[in-house]
């Protein structure tokens, strides 16, 4: 009956009645909007709860009693995935990768994205678009000529050689998000440094770069969740299983003929957990974050 | 102040750092990724000029490139189509409701920050013969197809299912885009319009549409290239596999160059692979006019 009143409430509305519809909280629409959203919810969670289920199983469990609870907790398959995998390690890795690439690239950045944005030359702009297009380009297309470039310098089953062309890749984003956050800065305030003596780098340490938080915020996590998932440019350097990344270490497990999928999900779950512990943790500030950037990416 | 703005030395110290490894790292090897493109060149071998050969041979002999250029394709349109049309519709949704819109968001978003290595082994599962999936349609009595083996008709099944991952997996970033966009829109817009009775599906028509058109150029291009360059989920889904149906440019480059150590063949795959993204780039810029409305 009160889906019928609502739907009739919607029909005809005279100025008291908009009121009275601002008052009632969920109409026969937004019901139906939240029963789709919540199936969808479903959707995105339900193949992520499989997994933990799955992880926690024996094999043949598996086969025979897909959906159930597993009998026994396997908390061995995450001994296995751990040790086999060598998670640990390679966690260690992308700690150090991202971060090292991370920081890098946003000092490299900031300095450069502070040189177009606020100095005065001629060429500001042809540099620019010059590191713009970088954003263009994948990185495929030169993983040939680097990986030659880098066997040639001893260099390839190094973490050096995947932080620098991280770090390059990074840079366009960087740049371009950067500009546009100096840019946005009122010029008096440098001009009063630049009054009470100030010189540029004084400029650009002490007022520029503490005004450009939220700048640093959205390129860097942008930078860093891009690494943090590289897997293509990893796969191709480094061979070595004491320095590999997590993305690549996964790829163990990867073959047409990988059955063993019990273990294989413990070391995913292992590899996924720090990425959604920091989602759950920080998500309203990382998905603005992310879209701020792509916005303006 | 003037004086210290054009401080040249100041200006060579900020860009030089950015500048030369920008330089080293991208774009030289872009110029010698297109010179090996024009040699014959392996693991082994010094590069050795042979002019277009591999271009010729790559258009005209290989058909796991004309089927890697095929998948490309079908799968940038496809994504790009169901991405826009899905993302879009989320980003009503969610904008129309009041309650609860920031755990629905989070939730869709999660898997854009999930490594795409980790999610194809997940869905590799799934989409198992035996086991995920097709264990839930047996439930029901449905036997499942075999997901990610069929290799008949001209997009194979695999295709489909991989490109219905990456829906999965990337919708949220276009939802985002489109929200944050829609929710930039002032609300008396649509109170006038309401005024003036226009339905509710009207007013998307007249009022939202033409005024998310400038995040369509940044969320299609996205959508574009990211998808030219689509690789993670498909190596960890299928391989390339079954009989070689199911590759793309870029592991079809990966498997080329550094499976089969043909540098220079690969280089020329990089070639194509880089002008198609600049390409998609130029025409979404040149197709898509805006209009710039004020509000």
């Amino acid at each position: 009956m009160s889906e019928i009143k609502n739907l009739q409430d919607e029909k005809s509305i005279s100025p008291v009645q908009v009121q009275k519809k601002n008052k009632k909280p969920i109409s026969v629409a937004q019901i139906l909007i939240y029963i789709f959203l919540s199936l969808l919810v479903v959707v995105y969670i339900f193949p992520l709860l499989w997994m933990i289920n799955v992880s926690l199983k024996t094999n043949p469990e598996v086969f025979k009693s897909p959906f159930a609870l597993p009998e026994v907790w396997q908390i061995g398959n995450y001994i296995f995935a751990w040790t086999v995998g060598k998670l640990g390690i390679a966690t260690l890795n992308s700690v150090l990768v991202c971060t090292i690439a991370l920081v890098v690239s946003l000092v490299f950045g900031a300095m450069a994205a502070f040189a177009i944005a606020r100095m005065r030359w001629k060429f500001s702009q042809t540099v620019m678009s010059y590191f713009l297009v970088g954003m263009m380009i994948p990185i495929h297309c030169v993983l040939i000529p680097l990986f030659v470039r880098f066997s040639k310098l001893g260099m390839t089953n190094s973490l050096t050689g995947l932080v620098i062309p991280y770090i390059a890749f990074s840079l366009p984003l960087t740049i371009f998000l950067l500009v546009g956050f100096f840019k946005s800065m009122p010029g008096e305030m440098f001009e009063a440094a630049c009054i009470d003596g100030c010189n540029i780098y004084q400029c650009f340490a002490k007022i520029a770069l503490p005004l450009a938080k939220t700048g640093f915020f959205v390129s860097g996590l942008m930078t860093f969740v891009a690494n943090w998932n590289e897997l293509l440019l990893a796969m191709v350097f480094i061979s070595d299983a004491q320095k590999k990344t997590l993305p690549v270490t996964l790829t163990y497990f990867v073959g047409p003929y990988a059955t063993n999928y019990v273990q294989m999900f413990a070391a995913v779950i292992i590899a996924i957990a720090p990425s959604i512990i920091v989602y759950c943790l920080f998500s309203n500030q990382i998905v603005e974050g992310l879209t701020v950037g792509a916005v303006k990416g | 102040m003037d004086k210290l703005l054009r401080n040249k030395k100041a200006i060579v110290i900020f860009i030089a750092p950015a500048f030369i490894l920008f330089t080293l790292v991208l774009f030289v090897p872009i110029l010698q990724v297109i010179y090996y493109s024009l040699c014959e060149y392996g693991a082994l071998t010094k590069p050795e000029f042979i002019g277009l050969d591999n271009y010729i041979e790559l258009f005209t002999s290989d058909e796991t490139m004309l089927t890697a250029l095929k998948n490309s394709f079908f799968f940038m349109i496809f994504s790009v189509i169901s991405q826009q049309i899905v993302g879009l519709f989320l980003a009503v949704l969610l904008t129309n409701i009041k309650k609860g819109r920031n755990f629905f968001k989070n939730i869709y978003y999660l898997p854009c920050v999930l490594s795409s290595a980790a999610l194809g082994l997940l869905w590799a599962f799934m989409f198992n013969p035996k086991m995920g999936l097709n264990q839930i349609l047996a439930c029901i009595g449905i036997e499942g197809p075999m997901w990610l083996s069929e290799t008949s008709g001209f997009i194979t099944l695999p295709m489909w299912v991989i490109a219905f991952v990456a829906l999965w997996q990337y919708v949220g970033q276009n939802m985002m885009l489109y929200m944050a966009q829609i929710m930039g829109i002032s609300r008396d817009v649509y109170e006038a319009s309401y005024i003036d009775g226009a339905s509710p599906a009207k007013s998307f028509i007249y009022i939202t549409l033409p005024l998310i058109k400038p995040m369509m150029i940044t969320s299609i291009s996205l959508n574009c290239i990211g998808s030219l360059k689509f690789f993670d989920l498909i190596y960890n889904m299928t391989q390339g596999g079954p009989n070689n149906t199911t590759h793309v440019l870029a592991t079809h480059l990966y498997e080329q160059g550094f499976k089969y150590f043909k540098y220079g063949y690969s280089s020329a795959i990089a070639v194509v692979l880089l002008i198609l993204c600049l390409l998609v780039t130029f025409i979404i810029n040149k197709c898509i006019k805006v209009d710039t409305y004020e509000v």
